[in-house]
């Protein structure tokens, strides 16, 4: 009997001991890595508009963060709620039910700042929708406006991978076709559907119009060596490629279909396939949006 | 020489962790498709061998004997977790490499079975040595199989074009890591039995 005490006081003193560490560790390193992924965030946005090293974003650019929400109303009716950038400087929700139709318009005074944290917005949409309500976040959307003009949109997107998720952001231009994809966090396989990150296959999403992206389909077939090489800027380079090659040789293949990844056809088609399921989805609910926004009458700031 | 350096040198190549020991061999067949993912592993491994070795040959008299498996999974946890948090901080780049397989190595067979055999019984400067010299030789055979496997493979090393072409596709799929790994090892036998003239015996796997 007295060694099992011996062995319990053991164990919870070196998880104890453990735990006080880890605490400390990430008491001290937690603030840090969220406002450096805030700031890789805000990188992954503007290289996707197209702004990166070399190429600094003008201060003319504007990105407006909209957040969908999903509400319950007490009596099990499930609507939608925008948080919505307005003209003076505020914020709206605007309330959307499953029809297309809007609802209210609740004011929403919180700054910028605190609606960029999850769980600080969580709380105060809920605040303002009321008390009785389930609220669940469930995306946020990037617009981005240069000058007064719409430049593009940035949709944050997750898709099943191989074996876990793959969490990418989907840029379009003003007419929904495709600007480019970048993958933000993914378990891929090293070698194999890690390579979904590398140019060569991300760029093949470049240009894809919405149409095209409908039918789209994953090939298995070896990728074409001059299409490889102006898929990689790098590449493009130092073959010597002039701008008007490069554009001439992505003509060529603007039609093409999505070339798998070797060995990795199925981390392939999962980001095809989260690529076109955001697009479609977005598409649909940026009318809806568009529409309610119209007949509300709300000025908003993008 | 002094003994020190000879657990040092003994981690390297006569009880290389890989090769000799056959421990860790999954990861060594999983993450080994190019030179790079075998450093970033094997940095990650040095770190959490030498650390947790550390921690076990301090706090040895402390662990009850009978829970000391559990007691080890917890300081692999850890150290496995403080590195997971601090490198982030430290340098996102090189984090954003590494953080699949920094999760990996609380499972690693090598880093438990060195705690259990050394660091247990040894004080703390012999434990540091072995843990080091266990990384180190974990690094090296990540690093060898990882150079074969990419330059057969894929025509490259370091991501840098040496071929052109792709000389042997199988090896950066899974299949062509047993056959690296196990050519290796012969080797290593080979050269083991014309030195001493005895045949190797057969090692563990896990």
């Amino acid at each position: 009997m007295k060694e099992i005490f011996k062995i319990t006081i053991s164990l919870t003193a070196v998880c104890i001991g453990a735990a006080i560490i880890l605490g400390a560790v990430f008491t001290q390193t937690e603030h840090i890595r969220k406002e450096q992924e805030e700031k890789t965030k805000k990188q992954t946005i503007e290289a996707l508009l197209g702004y990166g090293p070399g190429k600094q974003a003008p201060p003319s650019l504007h990105v407006f963060s909209v957040y969908r929400y999903v509400i319950a109303t007490p009596n099990k009716e499930r609507m939608l709620a925008y948080v919505l950038p307005v003209k003076d400087g505020g914020h709206v929700i605007l309330e959307i039910d499953l029809t297309g139709e809007p609802r209210r318009v609740i004011p929403l005074k919180a700054k910028e700042a605190d609606l960029a944290e999850e769980g600080l917005r969580d709380r105060v949409v809920k605040e303002a929708i009321g008390k009785d309500y389930q609220v669940t976040f469930a995306q946020a959307l990037y617009i981005a406006d240069e000058e007064g003009k719409r430049l593009g949109y940035v949709i944050p997107s997750v898709t099943q991978g191989f074996k876990t998720f793959i969490h990418m952001m989907v840029s379009l231009n003003p007419q929904l076709t495709l600007n480019g994809i970048a993958i933000t966090e993914s378990e891929e396989d090293p070698g194999l559907g890690a390579e979904i990150e590398q140019p060569y296959f991300k760029n093949q999403f470049e240009g894809k119009t919405l149409e095209q992206l409908k039918n789209l389909k994953v090939v298995k077939e070896p990728l074409p060596q001059e299409y490889f090489t102006v898929l990689e800027p790098e590449k493009a380079k130092l073959a010597g490629l002039s701008a008007a090659q490069v554009k001439e040789i992505r003509d060529k293949f603007k039609d093409a279909d999505i070339f798998a990844l070797t060995g990795a056809t199925i981390s392939s088609r999962a980001v095809l396939n989260g690529v076109q399921d955001a697009v479609r989805k977005f598409a649909y609910r940026l009318g809806v949006l568009q529409a309610a926004i119209q007949k509300k009458n709300i000025q908003t700031a993008f | 020489m002094n003994r020190n350096l000879q657990l040092l040198w003994n981690g390297f190549i006569p009880e290389n962790p890989i090769f000799r020991l056959a421990l860790s061999l999954c990861p060594a067949v999983a993450v080994t498709t190019s030179v790079k993912n075998g450093l970033m592993l094997g940095l990650a491994v040095v770190f959490v061998q030498v650390f947790s070795s550390c921690t076990v040959a301090i706090f040895r008299s402390f662990i009850h004997p009978r829970i000391r498996i559990p007691a080890y999974v917890i300081v692999i946890a850890l150290w496995v977790s403080v590195i997971d948090m601090v490198l982030p901080v430290i340098s996102p780049e090189v984090y954003r490499q590494v953080a699949l397989f920094v999760k990996l190595i609380v499972v690693f067979a090598i880093i438990i079975s060195r705690l259990e055999l050394f660091a247990s019984k040894e004080p703390l400067v012999p434990s540091f040595f072995d843990g080091l010299g266990m990384g180190i030789g974990f690094l090296f055979g990540l690093c060898l199989i990882g150079a074969i496997r990419e330059f057969f493979g894929a025509g490259q090393l370091f991501g840098l074009d040496v071929l052109g072409f792709k000389p042997l596709l199988v090896m950066i799929l899974p299949a062509g890591g047993f056959f690296v790994i196990g050519f290796i090892m012969a080797t290593f036998n080979y050269i083991e039995y014309k030195l001493t003239g005895k045949i190797p015996a057969s090692g563990g796997g896990h």
